[in-house]
């Protein structure tokens, strides 16, 4: 989700949490910090406050401000006309009864199984492939497969809705030929959802092979030798070398995929708006969608929705990522 | 040392001078003066059809040289996400004085403290003006919160003459029975018989005129104490729905949303519920020119064929005042000039919209009567004494409410059991009247 | 060791069927805006266009409100990227490299943010610009998003992995931290650069939502707004659409090509030690 420039491509650039053998953990402590050496009798107060401080400046106008702000707001009936009613965490249980809330949840989840493991596995496949071709093939490789990140989710949208057409659409055309369809992947409550998957794996895919692919670099060549000289095939070789030993790169992946997956929101905004019959309403399609009423319950109700889910998220998101470490703490 | 810290510095500090200086470029806030000590009105405009904003942009400019006093700055805001971006600006202190708003809206943002009362702020006058069905949609106890600029009945019947008559059809269908039989006949070679809506967004204003031939209420009404979904009439209603949808009588993707209506315009319907506005948007598109010959219009059927039933609700557009805005009476003069001082202004408007849009003023209506044009149009007799007189307003309670009963006409839509569908929209629609405190807030 | 030919064309066979299959939407994108009005969604369905027209991408390259979009667009990612570059180094350098009074509490609160959905703050974000007066200027696109936690974790690592010597050798001889991040660390960083600017960039080019909330002068309209609303509003003509929809994710998908180098290799600059 490209919500504002603020959530930059987080995939991408997060790999290096995982890859990162070395400074596990996310407070880097005088003893492991490679600058500690240096810097124990020396503290560089003043330069680094300086350095710091439009990052912190930032952050703090930009993120934690409205963040606490938002809590605030979340304990009122929230009218920009007149005077907002208290109502402590009124908003709270209601988001927690409220049925179309899980629904969107539920829907989030189903997006995940249906994006997830297709993502990983198909990523793994490539990843393999590609360190098996020579130098020339798998540059060339490596670069398409990471073209389809960088275009946007509103082009992306776009297309496959154009793609998806019942009548004259390119993907009735091709399943044609296996005597299928034609659909209206888009009009129909149980295939919208799939159908809208299908551009979310294309979104992600690349960067997670290129990401796989890396972590399959680090590992010795020697061990396949082995292996290969033992006799084993490549199913042995990928389930008794490359998937132990890339552990935390997969499920690194796997957690970061999980949380973007939940967070889908663009994809059904153009292509279905949430529907057909709310198929697609995602979480935060759903807490968007509540923006709209002019009644202050909605705007309190949409707010409070978002923190809920950012709790849920960002809470499973730090606490597995801690799992990931504290287990790289114990194998190191 | 030093001197690499200045140069820092200067980097941070030329960054944020980059910031000021696009911060500096174009401040754009209601309440301010302008640089010549005229008073600046923000005036929010939904874009529609190309030719409204036209309109609009000239009739701005058109007002703005005329005094000295306001300056209005007419700002166009896409459809699409009109609602969040108002809801965000009204957040931030920094809505619009002057907006567009529908009749739908106008109860909820007063019940809210949103807008003005413009009886103070506007002549006596331009109140009388406003036709007699009309006025009750803008007046809150005796306040009128929105001046009216246009309404349009939002379920027309749209059929194709060449086709029906090709199938032996010889007059447009007076009950729902007679429209499923007409597009049963009507489906062949491509084309479907009949298109309505099937998205819940979509269904949720245009079905209401349906929900009032099929119950003569709608699924909330009353003083608003308790919710009516499941009441048994409805079942017709969802019945209908599911047999034009599931009996592959109308297309099965929902590739342009109700307002838009590409699939008659396309001549891939025989058939098509759309609001009068197609009107203009059809006979707009040169490519449409051959459909367009061979439209014809009729008041949408009712269910058992009586024809004085409403099937349709008056939609339309206001123009409001925010309560908060700090120029309302620059805001409200604006207003009066635009919408209720000279009639050829509001002439030239209902000309350019193809007939396809109804004056709210008594005086515009009588003065575009008299214009050729006006006698020339095929449509404008049956729009304007079959349909508005028995049309209704729109609903005035949440969305929430409306949306809960759509989404359950789209499961019954796509197949779903029809009596568990209502159950559904019953419970969403209480659980709306409990959350909302709507109980005894309703009755107009 | 020679693969065997049976082997090459299996490996070049699954090689195309990757390609293809990724490359797909996007050819059939720019493929459809060679289609003219009735040829687009054709039935029977036909693959290539029977005549190839400019027609389409000419009318989208005439349309002033698209080269504006495009041009402003270009212009707030170029400013976005520079601002973040240089706000995220700084702080990555003083976070991997200098010890100081409360760098945890700091840190803490500099990489959380990575884990608050922009949902959370979408309203309350939108209040704190509006009273900052940056609504409605390209400022509220580049500013609030310029710091980011990611980048700054994504450079760090980086400035974690440099040899620990020359910084050593030149604070002997005396030389400030200033001196030496420009001096030393600055010129180590193209890689990482290119790697998080183009992730800056993309991010900026393809934002849509925050754009639409707090951008409405059509001057400083962003592309995805552009293409979002032409879709809403011209939703029949697919042709130009598509067109639209291929210029405007050209600028993007040339910006791999152009650095792929960085990019491929960028993805195992964190795995290197």
């Amino acid at each position: 989700m490209t919500m504002s420039p603020q959530s930059t491509n987080r995939l991408a650039t997060a790999a290096s949490i995982a890859l990162e053998p070395e400074d596990e953990d996310s407070a880097p402590k005088p003893r492991r910090n490679v600058s500690g050496r240096l810097s124990t009798h020396v503290m560089d107060n003043r330069t680094a406050y300086v350095m710091i401080a439009p990052m912190v400046v930032l952050l703090g106008i930009f993120v934690w401000w409205p963040l606490l702000y938002s809590f605030y707001l979340s304990t009122f009936e929230i009218s920009f006309y007149e005077d907002p009613v208290f109502v402590g965490l009124q908003f709270y249980g209601y988001v927690l009864e409220d049925p179309d809330f899980w629904h969107s949840i539920g829907i989030g989840a189903l997006y995940v199984l249906y994006t997830v493991p297709v993502i990983m596995i198909v990523a793994f496949l490539v990843a393999s492939f590609i360190r098996t071709c020579g130098i020339k093939l798998a540059g060339l490789l490596k670069t398409t497969v990471y073209v389809p990140t960088v275009v946007s989710a509103v082009i992306t949208s776009v297309v496959f809705v154009f793609m998806y057409r019942a009548d004259g659409g390119l993907v009735n055309w091709l399943i044609g030929f296996v005597g299928l369809g034609p659909f209206a992947y888009l009009s129909d409550p149980n295939i919208a959802l799939p159908a809208i998957s299908v551009p979310g794996i294309w979104l992600a895919f690349g960067i997670t092979t290129l990401i796989m692919l890396a972590g399959m670099y680090d590992i010795p060549q020697s061990y396949y030798e082995a292996a290969q000289l033992e006799g084993a095939n490549f199913v042995q070789r990928t389930w008794f070398i490359t998937i132990p030993l890339m552990k935390n790169v997969l499920l690194y992946l796997l957690v970061t995929a999980t949380i973007a997956g939940m967070q889908q929101f663009e994809l059904p905004l153009i292509m279905t708006q949430g529907g057909p019959t709310n198929s697609t309403m995602t979480p935060n399609l759903f807490i968007f969608n509540q923006f709209k009423d002019p009644t202050p319950y909605a705007t309190s109700f949409s707010l409070t929705a978002a923190l809920l889910l950012f709790f849920v998220l960002g809470g499973v998101s730090m606490l597995i990522f801690r799992l990931i470490r504290s287990d790289k703490a114990i194998d190191a | 040392m030093h001197k690499r810290i200045t140069r820092l510095t200067t980097v941070g500090l030329a960054a944020a001078a980059v910031g000021i200086l696009l911060a500096g470029c174009t401040p754009s806030s209601g309440g301010a003066t302008t640089e010549d000590g005229k008073s600046k009105v923000v005036f929010w405009q939904q874009k529609f059809e190309d030719y409204q904003q036209d309109w609009f942009k000239a009739q701005v400019a058109e007002f703005n040289d005329s005094q000295d006093e306001v300056e209005v700055e007419l700002v166009v805001v896409p459809a699409d996400t009109w609602d969040q971006k108002l809801k965000a600006a009204q957040a931030a202190g920094k809505a619009p004085d002057v907006k567009t708003t529908s009749y739908g809206n106008i109860k909820p943002m007063q019940a809210n403290g949103q807008i003005a009362d413009l009886t103070g702020l506007m002549d006596d006058g331009a109140f009388d003006d406003i036709a007699e069905n009309i006025a009750p949609f803008v007046t809150i106890e005796g306040g009128v919160y929105g001046y009216p600029l246009l309404v349009e009945p939002s379920t027309v019947l749209f059929y194709r003459a060449d086709l029906l008559a090709a199938a032996g059809i010889d007059a447009p269908p007076t009950t729902w029975d007679e429209l499923l039989d007409d597009a049963r006949a009507l489906t062949k070679d491509g084309v479907y018989g009949m298109n309505i809506a099937q998205t819940a967004p979509d269904l949720g204003w245009s079905s209401w005129g349906l929900q009032y031939t099929a119950a003569g209420d709608l699924p909330l009404r009353g003083d608003w104490s308790e919710a009516s979904a499941v009441d048994p009439a409805y079942e017709d209603l969802a019945k209908f729905y599911q047999t034009l949808y599931s009996e592959k009588l109308m297309p099965q993707e929902a590739t342009y949303p109700y307002a838009d209506c590409s699939f008659f315009g396309e001549g891939k319907v025989a058939m098509s519920a759309c609001g009068s506005w197609a009107l203009g948007q059809i006979s707009a598109n040169p490519d449409w020119a051959g459909v367009w010959e061979n439209t014809a219009v009729a008041a949408f059927p009712s269910i058992d064929g009586d024809p004085t039933q409403p099937t349709s609700t008056l939609g339309g557009w206001t123009l409001t005042v925010d309560a908060k805005s700090k120029v309302q009476d620059g805001s409200a003069e604006f207003v009066q000039w635009l919408l209720a001082d000279d009639t050829d202004r509001l002439v030239d408007f209902f000309t350019a919209t193809g007939f396809s849009k109804y004056p709210a003023r008594v005086s515009v209506t009588e003065a575009l009567a008299a214009t050729p044009e006006a006698a020339e149009n095929a449509f404008l007799a049956t729009i304007t004494e079959d349909i508005v007189p028995y049309a209704k307003a729109e609903p005035s309670y949440p969305w929430d409410v409306s949306i809960a009963f759509a989404t359950s006409l789209e499961k019954a839509m796509r197949g779903g059991d029809i009596p568990a569908a209502m159950n559904e929209a019953q419970a969403a629609i209480e659980d709306v009247i409990k959350k909302q405190k709507l109980a005894g807030t309703g009755g107009d | 060791m020679k693969a065997s030919l049976g082997r090459r064309i299996a490996t070049y066979a699954l090689a195309a069927l990757i390609v293809i299959s990724t490359a797909l939407p996007l050819g059939w994108m720019l493929i459809s805006g060679f289609k003219g009005r009735n040829e687009v969604l054709r039935t029977p369905f036909q693959f290539f266009p029977d005549v190839w027209i400019w027609q389409n991408y000419a009318t989208i390259l005439q349309d002033p409100a698209f080269l504006q979009a495009m041009a402003v667009t270009f212009a707030g990612a170029l400013l976005f990227t520079l601002l973040s570059l240089v706000v995220n180094s700084v702080a990555a350098y003083a976070f991997a490299r200098l010890d100081f009074r409360g760098k945890r509490f700091w840190w803490v609160f500099c990489i959380t943010p990575m884990f608050i959905p922009g949902m959370a703050i979408l309203l309350t974000s939108y209040v704190v610009v509006s009273n900052l007066g940056m609504l409605n200027t390209l400022a509220v696109l580049i500013i609030p998003g310029a710091a980011s936690a990611i980048q700054m974790f994504f450079i760090r690592q980086f400035y974690l992995n440099t040899p620990l010597a020359i910084e050593e050798a030149a604070l002997i001889d005396g030389a400030g931290r200033w001196r030496i991040f420009w001096s030393i660390f600055l010129p180590q960083s193209q890689g990482v650069f290119v790697v998080v600017g183009v992730g800056s960039f993309l991010a900026y080019w393809n934002a849509y939502v925050w754009p639409i909330l707090t951008i409405q002068d059509p001057g400083l309209q962003q592309i995805m707004q552009y293409i979002a609303t032409f879709r809403s509003e011209r939703g029949n003509e697919w042709g130009l659409l598509m067109a639209g929809s291929t210029l405007a994710a050209l600028p993007t998908i040339l910006l791999v090509l152009v650095f792929q180098r960085y990019i491929v290799n960028g993805v195992r600059l964190a795995g290197m030690k």
